[in-house]
């Protein structure tokens, strides 16, 4: 993004488009199942939804990634592990909060060990209602997520970089032990 | 549905520990009650002798209002396919058995479980590290005196608007004219 500064605007707008039409279009997911919902995925990516036809595909490393699906309740120890996961992925980086219980609980609402509220941990671009959503609205959301690209108002990652303070405070109130290498993006 | 090798089974466990009470539940399953100090000799003595060579389980229950324990021991004959299942009482202020490790080594994280969940002491079981639960510092939380909505309320933040915990139904049929139906009444708000 540095090198843009050196541009008009006009430029850098253009710019930004082709950038983002590209982005859109290669929207790589990392395996990575926290709940349930994860067995929603599999279908989603094979022969009869297919999501690979609108770019998204799975992606082994986070560092090779640009989405986060959470899919499904987070316990505590599994935030854990998404949020180094998170911090590893590269930029650019979209969170996508998947199933009721990513947005209030949903029927874990009352437990002892799972988060209520993903977007107090991690910057959350899109939610997808349901519990659980079938694959069309997998793929729905995955369609909002690019619309948000393209408009350029998908800025989850900046968004917790520049209040990264508040969302560790959040993580750290839940997380007691804290043992965690710091990420420098 | 004839009992027979269910009972002849009970019968036998009946001869051998006098102390026990032993009930033929149901087809294919037996429960015996135990007291503390013959739990070791009839696994032993079911394994060894009457061929029930698989632990399926190991469980605990949480009687509070009698102070106590049971700890529940499930095993499986192969050949007959009968369960058993072996129940004894210890005391809830000062929870502590003898392990099984030495019947069958798999007990080990059944133990460590029952360890973090209720926090049953396994002697001889020295394995103490976390199993499922990650830096846990309250009470045991399968304890019924762990009040886990209380918990929760105070640990995890709540989306703000569902404080009521209102019964939807009546809002969505409200705006659709949807009728509520009957079996769905009984959990209104308005109607209780």
């Amino acid at each position: 993004m540095e090198m843009d500064l050196s541009l008009d605007r006009q430029s850098r707008e253009i710019l930004a488009t082709i950038k983002n039409f590209a982005r859109k279009h290669s929207l790589w997911v990392v395996a990575y199942g926290t709940g349930c919902g994860a067995i929603e995925v599999p279908p989603t990516m094979t022969s009869r939804y297919d999501a690979e036809r609108f770019g998204i595909r799975g992606a082994a490393t986070p560092r090779q990634a640009d989405v986060l699906l959470i899919t499904g309740y987070l316990a505590v120890k599994t935030l854990k592990r998404v949020i180094r996961t998170y911090e590893q992925m590269q930029d650019p980086k979209y969170v996508i909060g998947f199933g009721s219980c990513t947005i209030n609980g949903g029927m874990y609402w009352d437990s002892y060990n799972t988060i209520k509220l993903l977007d107090m941990y991690l910057p959350v671009d899109v939610f997808i209602n349901g519990c659980m959503p079938r694959p069309e609205a997998v793929i729905s959301g995955f369609i909002k997520l690019q619309q948000l690209i393209k408009e350029g108002k998908a800025e989850g990652a900046k968004k917790y970089k520049e209040n990264l303070e508040w969302y560790r405070a959040n993580q750290k109130k839940i997380i007691k032990n804290w043992r965690m290498p710091e990420y420098n993006w | 549905m004839e009992l027979v090798k269910e009972q002849e089974l009970a019968d036998k466990i009946k001869r051998t520990f006098p102390n026990a009470s032993v009930k033929v539940q149901r087809q294919k399953r037996v429960i015996v009650e135990l007291p503390n100090d013959l739990v070791h000799p009839f696994l032993s003595y079911s394994k060894e002798t009457l061929g029930f060579q698989h632990l399926s389980h190991i469980s605990c229950v949480d009687w509070l209002e009698e102070k106590q324990f049971e700890l529940v021991f499930i095993i499986l004959n192969y050949e007959t396919m009968i369960t058993v299942i072996a129940k004894t009482r210890i005391d809830r202020e000062k929870p502590e058995f003898p392990t099984l490790l030495g019947f069958w080594p798999q007990v080990e994280t059944y133990e460590r479980e029952i360890r973090e969940m209720y926090g049953v002491n396994f002697i001889g079981n020295d394995d103490t590290r976390d199993l499922i639960l990650e830096d846990w510092d309250n009470i045991p939380p399968m304890r019924r005196d762990f009040d886990t909505v209380k918990y929760s309320r105070e640990t995890f933040f709540a989306r703000e608007g569902r404080e009521d915990a209102k019964d939807v139904r009546e809002t969505i049929s409200e705006h659709s004219g949807e009728e509520i139906p009957d079996l769905a009444k009984i959990y209104s708000v308005r109607n209780s």
